[in-house]
């Protein structure tokens, strides 16, 4: 169900099920994963299938209706609000379908935004900032606002924002739905480059050129993975 | 970037809409500064004039308006008793009437005439020729502010003659010729009045009064005793009289007689405080509900729920701080022109203002600047931190 080193992330039997007017809907049904250090995972599935949810639960920014969720080793149900904030600011990193990028702020200020909440000091995160850029390859649009920056770079510097404060796990929620297919290659890219400098990526994805890029490829239907965990 | 340099670069984002809540809490601000001038200015004013006189306590014989009170008897010497006092240095019976001189015109003009017992303290500044005198002979002076000189274009050493207006209707009396010793000014006067002070024998003459009457006796207390010993004095040595110091004159006032101000400045200001704290939250609420996306990602980047309610609570500091910042030179012009208006009602005395500028009133502004924009807040700020994060995100992506 992993890889060889020790889990970031541990579920197990995940269920999520949301208030609807018709009655209760399961979006998770007792899903078990675990996602390994350095590990590059891909979650597939048709829409509506609760591949979103589970990136929401896996990331702390949803709250699982039963089952358990470890992140390095710490039980994720029992934090506070402010905890799991911290959390997610300092071991994980998200990427958006939709960049999520502050207009008013320059590429440079989106990416030490993440930084400056976890308290670096400015000269250490202008710096960082400024080499994260570049390993994206927007060391020249550093200065530039989102509204001058094409789809693809946006979601270059969302991805440089979240690795701003050197996460172990980025989360990446359709990042290339929004972007076309050479853009989103460009993307995949950067995630096979992230996941090869140890870090741990989880993308969730429709593209199954993006998906096959992944050591693993978890595929869902209606709240569970397919023929258990692997594909 | 900490939350106010935050919230400075998301109100410069939306500048035109910035600018409008800045206007609006400008224009409120304005307002509201020009209630708290009003609300204490009348007050504050009264009581720099009573202080201007160089008296700070005042003995009636009985209480009420000034028409229905009862005149001191032996005015004089309840006058001499009073100055003995060790904490009183000196006490002027003032008597206070009306008089008519003949003018140009067929219609004769109205005078205010306050009348003294001899003494050497008064309540105007002569500025022109001399003051009155103790003198036998000079019984009949009087001095005339400068509007009447001008109307009557009289000066020192002029005659005039004065018929008395003892009740509603002129005197039956036969009018007497009086001389004009000096020219002074009277810190009572409204823009249009015509004054003269002359010494109780004028008065007497006019209306047939009962010698040694008067109307009050102004009393200024050593500045080693002060008012208040003083007041304690004269209430042992003369029970039977009503003494009141300039404080409790004024606290009399601030109690039943100026409180209509009050009551209507902090009418007004609240309506100004309310339609503040509307407009903003009003434009906060916007604002947050275009940009929820945005704070849903905020928050998954790891963005506390206490950050981001600093972010909107700065916000609003901000508005309401620039615009409240700007409303004060609008509120002293608008309160500079009010208090024109308001002071050119008849009756009211020149160096009366009706909004007056105190320290304690930028206090009070900024304190309820500052009500302004954590009420203004509140509602944002619960949005932003009850904001469910995946729910906000999924609904993005769906929209």
């Amino acid at each position: 169900m992993s890889g060889s080193h020790p889990p970031i992330v541990e579920a197990r039997d995940i269920w999520r099920i949301f208030p609807m007017p018709a009655g209760p809907v399961a979006a998770l049904r007792e899903v078990t994963m675990e996602v390994s250090e350095g590990e590059y995972v891909a979650i597939a599935g048709p829409s509506g299938c609760g591949k979103s949810t589970l990136l929401h639960v896996l990331g702390c920014v949803d709250t699982a209706t039963s089952g358990e969720l470890r992140l390095e080793g710490r039980d994720v149900g029992a934090l506070s609000d402010a905890a799991r904030s911290r959390l997610r600011l300092e071991k994980i990193g998200f990427v958006f379908q939709r960049f999520f990028l502050l207009p008013m702020l320059t590429a440079l200020e989106n990416v030490e935004l993440p930084q400056a909440e976890a308290g670096v000091p400015p000269a250490v995160r202008l710096n960082r900032a400024r080499l994260l850029l570049d390993y994206v390859g927007l060391g020249h649009r550093a200065d530039h606002r989102p509204s001058q920056l094409s789809g693809g770079e946006m979601q270059r510097v969302a991805i440089a924002r979240a690795m701003a404060n050197r996460p172990r796990l980025i989360l990446a929620d359709e990042p290339t739905g929004e972007l076309d297919q050479a853009t989103g290659e460009a993307i995949a890219g950067l995630f096979d480059l992230l996941h090869k400098d140890g870090t741990a990526v989880v993308v969730v994805t429709h593209d199954p050129s993006i998906a096959e890029r992944a050591q693993r490829v978890l595929r869902m239907r209606d709240g569970r993975f397919v023929d258990g965990e692997l594909a | 970037m900490r939350a106010l340099a935050f919230a400075w670069r998301s109100l410069l984002r939306r500048g035109g809409r910035s600018a409008l809540g800045i206007v609006g809490i400008a224009a409120a601000g304005a307002l509201m500064f020009d209630m708290l001038l009003l609300s204490r200015g009348l007050l504050v004013s009264v009581r720099e004039l009573l202080d201007a006189f160089g008296f700070d306590v005042r003995v009636l014989a009985s209480e009420g308006i000034p028409q229905s009170r009862l005149p001191i008897e032996h005015a004089l010497e309840t006058a001499r008793a009073l100055s003995a006092l060790p904490e009183v240095a000196s006490a002027v019976p003032f008597r206070i009437g009306e008089a008519e001189v003949a003018a140009d015109s067929d219609r004769p003009d109205e005078v205010a005439l306050f009348a003294v017992g001899a003494t050497t303290r008064r309540i105007w500044t002569v500025v022109d020729g001399r003051d009155l005198s103790g003198r036998e002979d000079d019984a009949l002076d009087v001095v005339v502010n400068h509007r009447l000189a001008e109307r009557m274009n009289a000066g020192p050493g002029t005659s005039l003659e004065l018929r008395g207006r003892c009740s509603a209707t002129p005197s039956i009396l036969p009018p007497i010729t009086v001389r004009i010793a000096g020219v002074a000014t009277f810190p009572f006067d409204s823009g249009a009045q015509l004054t003269m002070a002359s010494r109780f024998e004028v008065l007497d003459r006019l209306c047939e009064r009962p010698a040694g009457e008067a109307d009050l006796i102004m009393v200024a207390s050593r500045p080693e005793s002060g008012p208040d010993a003083a007041v304690d004095a004269i209430r042992k040595a003369r029970p039977d009289l009503y003494t009141f110091s300039n404080d409790e004159v004024i606290e009399r006032f601030e109690r039943v007689g100026f409180s209509y101000f009050r009551q209507i400045s902090t009418a007004l200001a609240i309506v100004t405080l309310s339609f503040g704290i509307v407009l903003i939250t009003v434009l906060l609420t916007v604002s947050v509900n275009q940009r929820l996306g945005e704070i849903a990602a905020l928050r998954a980047i790891g963005f506390s729920r206490h950050r981001m309610a600093a972010d909107v609570l700065w916000e609003s500091a901000l508005l309401v701080g620039i615009g409240g910042l700007a409303a004060i030179p609008l509120g002293m012009a608008l309160s500079i022109w009010l208090d024109a208006i308001l002071r050119s009602l008849p009756g009211v005395p020149a160096t009366l203002h009706f909004f007056v500028f105190e320290p304690r009133v930028l206090w009070l502004y900024a304190g309820l600047l500052t009500g302004v924009a954590l009420g203004a807040a509140i509602y944002p700020m619960w949005l932003v931190t009850r904001l469910p994060i995946a729910g906000t995100l999924r609904r993005e992506f769906v929209s």
